[in-house]
């Protein structure tokens, strides 16, 4: 395959993750990813899919192992959590926009204020990422005035003006109409053809095995399967994740 | 509501208004007491003429188109020519000796009253300056991580809104004030500011917390600072949400600042005071300053609830 000299952009290696009310929602999981990857994380509801992609940038403190992006530890002594976040994009199920901007602005504001570019080139980046989202006319619409599937492009724009390596999906299209979804997935797609690191939880079985290099199934904190479309899907192995597809397919 | 309803009920709240009115007016005559607005009026604007007065014996001319005025020393020297007056008192030829009224100057100068009214704007207005501030660190300790600051942060809270304000008022003037040796004005303004922070940084958390915390996670996840995040996102958000009960706050420190004439400042409250023992017509003078604490509060709230509407564009 195209990817199998690419180097690691993302190893996890035996992350255990215990939320303060001693939830052990991550059980030693370990995975590595690949630059221009695009792997889809799949499994029952309260798995440990949303906090395994939150510790990958760090929105969620692991409680042992190690995660190391573009080759920075991230638990390292000197590492700025910070700028590791600014290279790594993340889209939430529930868009998250902020509210008081306008959506251009909600894309211009982290490359004005944090990577602190140029103004003028900030302005024509964003408004070419919302021309490519598909909002060219909608720029200066608050996200109240904006439908679902609008505010979750507009999230994607405004994740992809950082200039990110990685792009981290969580249940992109969960809070959608299902007329919507199609729109959001379709930004998606383009964006993996263009080589884009992804990592995605997501439902949509569909975009699993028509996109993905790699398909992970985990439940209960632990990361049980990992391979490609074509065999997760169609030869599943593990009884586990049989059983979870006789459900859900 | 149907129109007629509107137009009924409407009539019933002016009835009813007017009758309280009237109550009060009734109750005053009971009692024998004689309203007289016009006794209050001069210490609102004071437009008794002044007097000028001659600085020597000697004697006044007044040109013929009594325009000018000049006062002639008996002693010998320079005559002195009055430049500023609005009436002559004089005629010419008088003799005049030190210290005679020769002329007026009409003047308008503020009364007690508004000069009370004055002093109660710049101690609301200094402390609520320095509230917001004070009230926005707490406020943001209040939900520090940092075990120390949030505690520290709380325990100010509960001290302030557990103990009277006149309370701190006579500690900050009589216990800080002499440590510090602060004016009565700073020690005012400061028991105020420090007073209403509490109540600001409980309405600045809540606003905050108010915000749906995926606002703070998706900030983060750009790459924004904890400090960044809140003043680039959570903070003009929260702003809007506190705007209602700062408004609130803000009018209670206008009417709090009242208590700070218990040490001697003149303020609105102290001034009427001071003219009921000198014009004897308290219920007027009592309406009046009722009055004067109602436009300045009233002046407050509509400024916010149009700084509101502004805002309000985004939703
Ligand atoms: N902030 C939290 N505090 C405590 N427990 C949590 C928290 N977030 C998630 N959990 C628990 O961790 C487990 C995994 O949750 P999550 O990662 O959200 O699963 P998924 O995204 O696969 O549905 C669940 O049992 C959930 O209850
Ligand atoms: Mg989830």
């Amino acid at each position: 395959m195209h990817l199998q000299n690419a180097e690691d952009i993302i190893i996890a290696k035996d992350v255990d993750k215990i939320y303060p009310n001693g939830c052990h929602a991550l059980k030693k999981v370990s995975a590595s990813i690949k630059k221009g990857e695009v792997v889809v994380i799949i499994g029952p509801s309260g798995s440990g899919k949303s906090t395994f992609l939150r510790t990958l940038n760090q929105l969620e403190t692991i409680s042992s192992g190690s995660i190391v992006i573009d080759q920075v530890d991230m638990y390292g002594k000197n590492t700025n959590i910070n700028k590791l976040r600014e290279h790594v994009g993340m889209v939430f199920q529930s868009f998250n926009l902020f509210p008081h901007k306008s959506a251009l602005h909600n894309v211009m504001m982290a490359p004005l204020k944090v990577s602190k570019r140029a103004k003028s080139e900030v302005e024509e980046h964003a408004k070419a990422l919302m021309k490519k989202v598909g909002l060219a006319e909608r720029m200066n619409n608050y996200p109240s005035q904006l439908s679902g599937g609008q505010q979750q492009r507009v999230a994607i724009a405004r994740a992809l003006c950082m200039k990110p390596k990685i792009m981290l999906f969580d249940e992109p299209t969960s809070a959608l109409d299902p007329e919507m979804v199609g729109e959001v997935l379709d930004v998606m797609k383009s964006l993996a053809k263009e080589g884009m690191t992804m990592v995605v939880v997501t439902h949509e079985m569909g975009f699993a095995r028509e996109v993905a290099d790699r398909v992970l199934f985990m439940e209960d904190g632990e990361l049980l399967v990992e391979d490609t479309p074509d065999k997760f899907f169609h030869n599943p192995t593990h009884p586990r994740l049989q059983r979870f597809l006789s459900q859900v397919l | 509501m149907r129109s007629e309803n509107r137009a009924l009920w409407q009539s019933v709240y002016l009835v009813i208004v007017v009758a309280f009115c009237a109550v009060v007016y009734a109750s005053s005559k009971h009692i024998n007491y004689n309203w007289n607005w016009q006794r209050v009026v001069p210490y609102l604007i004071n437009t008794e003429p002044q007097s000028v007065r001659a600085p020597f014996d000697g004697t006044a001319k007044v040109s013929t188109d009594d325009k000018t005025l000049t006062l002639v020393p008996d002693a010998g020297g320079e005559p002195v020519v009055v430049k500023k007056f609005s009436a002559i008192s004089v005629n010419d030829g008088d003799l005049i000796f030190e210290g005679d009224q020769v002329a007026t100057i009409s003047n308008w100068r503020i009364g007690p009253i508004t000069e009370g009214m004055i002093t109660t704007l710049e101690i609301s207005l200094a402390s609520l300056v320095f509230a917001v501030i004070i009230g926005l660190f707490i406020g943001l300790g209040r939900i520090s991580r940092n075990l120390a600051i949030r505690q520290l942060c709380i325990t100010y809270i509960e001290i302030i809104r557990g103990t009277p304000l006149l309370v701190q008022i006579f500690i900050f003037y009589f216990f800080i004030g002499t440590v510090l040796s602060l004016d009565r004005f700073t020690a005012g303004v400061a028991s105020l500011a420090v007073f209403t922070a509490a109540y600001v940084a409980e309405i600045v958390r809540s606003g905050i917390q108010s915000i749906p915390p995926g606002q703070m996670e998706a900030a983060r996840s750009l790459g924004m600072t904890y400090v960044q995040a809140m003043v680039n996102v959570i903070l003009p958000q929260a702003f809007k949400r506190t705007l209602p009960p700062m408004a609130g706050q803000f009018i209670n420190l206008i009417k709090d600042s009242s208590l700070v004439s218990v040490i001697s400042i003149t303020d609105l409250t102290k001034a009427g005071r001071e003219v009921v023992s000198a014009t004897f017509a308290p219920f007027e003078v009592w309406f009046t300053v009722a009055l004067l604490y109602l436009v300045m509060t009233g002046a407050l709230s509509w400024m916010i609830q149009r700084l509101e509407k502004k805002l309000a564009a985004s939703d």
